[in-house]
């Protein structure tokens, strides 16, 4: 299949969500403005959704139903879904994970899942800690490494711990926390800018 | 900065509310403990334990030790000291140990449910649900009025996907607690995942229950919405169920859109308006 890239922004509000909840396994939808391009995705945003009880359906379907609308009124489409476990040495995806991103493959092709792999983010990590697949066959295979990228890693790594030991990741606001308190805002255009400024003399499309 | 007084008042109230931000914990306790131990009274101790688990909680096991020690100092038998003993060790994920302190002190007492709880928190970090599901189970038989326990019951069995087992437990919380909206709101959203018919209707009355308990409560509003929406656009209800239903749901989104309307995000009132159900 084709390549994959994971912008800035996309990676550090994973990375920030992740954070936020250490002892909770989290969820998101992965997001793409760009129309693929000779097979290729590029993940230029996230929106993140639940820290507890990612699988019972009303929350999950709501989210996915608010998500969808927002992006057609965007200019952007849902091309993957990312989780992290609670349990950092499972980095596995769960039945839910799985079935969430059956359905985002419905809508389309070149969808890919992406686990967190909780035991590998310290700050110093020299590999991006994910792990991701893509449907080969209806079923959900390990995606070759060489097809991933992350434009200037280690730039992107350093700041995701800088935006993390200066508290931002408090900043995040994922579906759940907007359902606790709906003036907050889950698109996260606030936390967008701060990663535009740390971003961008770093990597070219954000 | 904030005087002795204020940061004893704010521990105090963390402890009460039983709220697990331990950053906030480490922070404020360190410098209570650091700066101004003794004029703490007898509260020191009860403060070093909170520290001691909010730091083991931050990965700050310097501060664990030092708070650890100072407990071990002054209650040497102590079985509540042994635990935050074998929570350090489960911090370390040095759980073989861990357990072996857990055991001791239920050799000597066998009522000790806090030594019970960590046992059964050990095998939920090692991932081993089954199992810890198969213990709390057998904890609950002889302890059947311990809350937390059936929550985390219910938790456990949503993560295994076992829907009927967790709704039994929520109804048991329900019944002790008839006036939680949480629990009503859980139980409605378990219905809802497990489907059919049936419990899509109970869903969408512990929706409404959860409501009349507290009308802020938005996920129960949008639950209540799409409960009623997914009845209505059933092919087996009749007439007036569905009827009944639209009403319910049109209530339901008339109710979302007011609280979005209020709220700053406007971009949100709009959304309801491009859903539609017959």
């Amino acid at each position: 299949m084709g390549e994959v890239e994971l912008s800035c922004r996309a990676y550090v509000k994973m990375y920030l969500h992740a954070c936020l909840f250490p002892r909770c396994s989290v969820n998101g939808l992965l997001l793409s403005s760009s129309s693929s391009a000779g097979g290729a995705v590029c993940v230029t945003d996230c929106v993140p959704l639940l820290h507890s009880h990612l699988s019972l359906a009303p929350i999950t379907q709501l989210a996915l139903t608010q998500v969808d609308v927002w992006c057609s009124q965007t200019q952007q489409r849902i091309v993957g879904y990312y989780q992290a476990n609670a349990c950092t040495s499972d980095s596995s995806p769960t039945p839910c994970a799985l079935k969430i991103a059956d359905k985002i493959a419905e809508q389309f092709d070149g969808a890919v899942l992406l686990m967190l792999d909780g035991s590998k983010m310290s700050p110093d990590y020299r590999v991006p800690p994910i792990v991701m697949y893509e449907r080969k066959d209806s079923r959900w295979t390990l995606k070759d490494k060489h097809t991933i990228m992350l434009r200037q890693w280690e730039e992107i790594r350093d700041v995701a711990s800088q935006m993390l030991d200066s508290g931002d990741h408090s900043l995040l606001v994922d579906f759940d926390s907007h359902l606790d308190d709906i003036t907050r805002d889950w698109t996260n255009q606030k936390l967008n800018s701060k990663i535009a400024e740390l971003c961008s003399p770093v990597n070219g499309n954000i | 900065m904030l005087n002795c007084d204020a940061m004893r008042d704010k521990l105090r109230k963390w402890r009460e509310d039983n709220s697990r931000n331990s950053e906030q914990i480490v922070d404020v306790g360190e410098e209570l403990i650091s700066d101004h131990a003794s004029k703490l009274g007898d509260d020191v101790w009860i403060i070093y334990e909170q520290v001691m688990i909010a730091a083991l909680d931050c990965s700050r096991d310097d501060l664990a030790l030092t708070c650890l020690q100072e407990l071990r100092k002054q209650f040497p038998d102590s079985h509540r000291v042994k635990r935050l003993t074998g929570m350090r060790l489960e911090a370390l994920e040095r759980y073989d140990e861990a357990n072996k302190h857990y055991d001791a002190i239920l050799e000597d007492d066998p009522t000790n449910t806090a030594a019970r709880k960590r046992k059964i928190s050990i095998l939920k970090a090692q991932g081993k649900n089954g199992e810890a599901i198969r213990e709390l189970n057998e904890y609950l038989e002889q302890f059947v009025g311990d809350q937390e326990a059936w929550h985390e019951l219910s938790e456990l069995y949503i993560n295994e996907h076992d829907y009927g087992k967790a709704a039994f437990c929520l109804e048991e919380l329900m019944m002790t607690n008839p006036h939680n909206h949480l629990y009503c709101e859980q139980y409605a959203e378990v219905k809802y995942t497990q489907g059919g018919l049936e419990n899509l209707e109970l869903s969408r009355k512990y929706f409404s229950q959860a409501l009349r308990l507290n009308n802020r409560n938005m996920r129960a509003l949008f639950g209540l919405y799409m409960s009623a929406s997914h009845i209505a656009a059933s092919p087996k209800v009749s007439a007036k169920v569905k009827k009944d239903n639209i009403k319910y749901a049109a209530w339901a989104a008339n109710q979302i859109n007011r609280a979005y309307k209020v709220s700053i995000c406007k971009q949100h009132s709009d959304i309801l308006k491009t859903t539609s159900f017959t």
